[in-house]
C-alpha cells in the first residue's frame, strides 16, 4: 500500500513548498522593521514573518499583501471570485 | 483568513461543476493544460479534478521549477557547495533533487556546509552574520521568484557585502509554453495560465497563444474555486469559438503586471541564450543569467564548476510527464522505485511536481462518469 511521505525539508505547511512551488501567501501588514527595512506581516498560522516590500512600495499596518520567497509581489485588493 | 476561505466555498464549488458539466459538448473532448505546479498541487489537494466530467482533461505543464532543473546544474551546485569554506544556500526542496552524484543532502551529509533558506534575503542575512565564509544562494524559479532574487543583489550591491554570491538558474514561462504548442505530441484546447508568475509579468506576455495558435488561457489563482471558474471560463470561450487572454485572477494580477519587479529584474539579469530544461532539451533564451552590472555577484564567475550535461536516469520519463505526454501513473517507475522519498526524477521530488501530486493524494488510476 502506498502511502503520502512525510516532508523532510519543507519550506512551508502541509507539506507544501511556498518558494520552489510558485506560491503566494496572503499576508496582513502589522508595522515595519525600520533597522532591517522590511515589514512585519502576519498570515494564515499568525506567525510573523519579516517581508521586503519595494517591489509594492509603501504599506500601512493592516495592507494586504502577497509574499513569495520574503518579497511582496502584489498588493492584495478586495474582490469577488 | 481573507482572500483564502471565500474561494473555498463548497456550494459555490458544486455550482461552478454545475456550470461546467452545462458548458461542455458531449463527445468533444477536452485537454486543458494547467502550466504551474502550484495549479497542479491544488488541484489534487482539493480534488478538483473529481468534479470535472470525463471529457475535461487536466495535463500537467513544466510550470514546477525544481522539475525543470537539469541533472548537470545540480553537479555544478553540489561542486560548489564543496568547495573549501563556503556555505551554500538553496530551497528547500531543492536540497533533494538528484544530480549524478546525489543531491545537496547529500552533500550536507557528507560535510558540506548546505542550508535551507526561505528567501534569497536569509541567504544574503547569512553572509554578512559570516563575512569570513563564502555564501552562495543557488537561485530557481520562474518570473514569480526572481525578484526576490533581484531585491537581494540590488541589496548586496548596496550594502557592498562582498561575500555574497549567486548561481543563478531561474527560468521565463513564455518559450517554454511556446515549445509545448510546437510539439506535435500534443494537442491542447486551452491553457489555465500561471497566476503568480502573471503577478510580476502581467497578462501581455501570453497573448501570443490565443494570436498565434487560436488557444484560450485564463490567468487563474491556487484556491479551489479559482480553478473551477477558470475552467468555466475556457470552457465558454472554446463553446463560442473564441480565444483570449482572460484574467479569473484579477483580486491579485494586474493585466500590466508588477513593473517595479520588472524593472529590477531587467537591471539585475538577462537572457541566457541557451538554457537545458530537464525533458525539454535545449531552449532559446528562456533562462536568466546576471547581468554585466552584477557579474562581480556571479557564483558560475567566482568558481569552476563541471559545466557537463548529464542525461536523465533511463528509467525516468520526467521529459515526458513535463509535457503532458504522459500521466504519471504511467511512468514505469511511478510509486515503485520512484517515491518522494527515493525520487528518481524530479517530478517525483516537489509537491508542486506532477508525479508527487498524484502520489501524495492517490492519483493511481481513476475512472470517472462519462458524459
Amino acid at each position: 500500500m502506498l502511502r503520502p511521505a512525510e516532508p523532510t525539508t519543507r519550506c512551508g505547511p502541509e507539506g507544501h513548498c511556498i518558494t520552489c512551488g510558485d506560491d503566494g501567501v496572503a499576508m496582513r501588514v502589522t508595522g515595519m522593521d525600520a533597522r532591517e527595512d522590511l515589514a512585519i506581516c502576519v498570515g494564515d498560522s499568525g506567525d510573523a514573518n519579516e517581508v521586503a516590500v519595494d517591489l509594492v512600495g509603501p504599506v500601512a499596518a493592516g495592507d494586504m499583501v502577497l509574499v513569495h520567497a520574503g518579497v511582496a509581489i502584489a498588493r492584495l485588493e478586495e474582490a469577488a471570485a | 483568513m481573507k482572500f483564502v476561505d471565500e474561494f473555498r466555498d463548497a456550494e459555490l464549488g458544486r455550482a461552478l461543476a454545475g456550470e461546467i458539466l452545462a458548458t461542455v459538448e458531449p463527445g468533444r473532448h477536452y485537454k486543458v493544460m494547467e502550466v504551474c505546479g502550484g495549479h497542479t498541487h491544488s488541484i489534487y489537494k482539493y480534488g478538483v479534478d473529481d468534479l470535472l466530467p470525463e471529457n475535461v482533461e487536466l495535463v500537467h505543464g513544466p510550470g514546477c521549477p525544481v522539475c525543470v532543473i537539469p541533472m548537470g546544474r545540480v553537479d555544478d551546485g553540489i561542486a560548489i557547495a564543496h568547495e573549501p569554506g563556503v556555505i551554500f544556500t538553496c530551497f528547500g526542496d531543492m536540497m533533494r533533487v538528484p544530480g549524478s552524484n546525489g543531491t545537496l543532502l547529500d552533500a550536507k551529509a557528507q560535510g558540506a556546509d548546505v542550508r535551507m533558506v526561505y528567501s534569497p534575503l536569509d541567504a544574503l542575512r547569512i553572509a554578512k552574520q559570516n563575512p569570513g565564509r563564502q555564501v552562495v544562494f543557488f537561485a530557481i524559479g520562474f518570473e514569480t521568484t526572481a525578484p526576490s532574487t533581484a531585491l537581494t543583489l540590488k541589496r548586496a550591491k548596496a550594502d557592498a557585502v562582498p561575500n555574497f554570491s549567486c548561481m543563478c538558474n531561474h527560468v521565463t514561462i513564455v518559450p517554454p509554453l511556446r515549445a509545448l504548442l510546437e510539439s506535435p505530441d500534443l494537442r491542447l484546447d486551452g491553457f489555465i495560465g500561471p497566476g503568480h508568475v502573471a503577478t510580476v509579468v502581467g497578462a501581455r506576455p501570453f497573448e501570443f497563444i490565443p494570436a498565434a495558435y487560436g488557444k484560450p488561457l485564463v490567468i487563474a489563482g491556487f484556491e479551489p474555486l479559482d480553478l473551477l471558474q477558470s475552467i468555466v471560463m475556457i470552457l465558454r470561450q472554446l463553446a463560442a469559438g473564441r480565444s483570449d487572454v482572460e484574467n479569473q485572477y484579477k483580486r491579485v494580477v494586474p493585466w500590466e503586471g508588477n513593473l517595479r519587479a520588472l524593472e529590477v529584474m531587467s537591471e539585475v539579469f538577462e537572457l541566457r541564450p541557451h538554457f537545458e530544461w530537464r525533458g525539454l532539451g535545449f531552449i532559446s533564451q528562456s533562462a536568466l543569467r546576471l547581468s554585466d552590472a552584477y557579474s562581480d555577484f556571479d557564483a558560475e564567475q567566482r568558481y569552476s564548476t563541471p559545466g557537463v550535461r548529464v542525461a536523465d536516469p533511463k528509467a525516468c520519463q520526467c521529459g515526458e510527464v513535463l509535457k503532458g505526454v504522459i500521466k504519471p501513473w504511467e511512468c514505469k517507475v511511478f510509486g515503485t522505485a520512484c517515491t518522494p522519498e527515493h525520487a528518481i526524477g524530479t517530478c517525483m521530488v516537489s509537491p508542486e511536481g506532477a508525479c508527487a501530486a498524484y502520489y501524495n493524494y492517490g492519483r493511481f488510476a481513476r475512472e470517472r462518469e462519462v458524459v
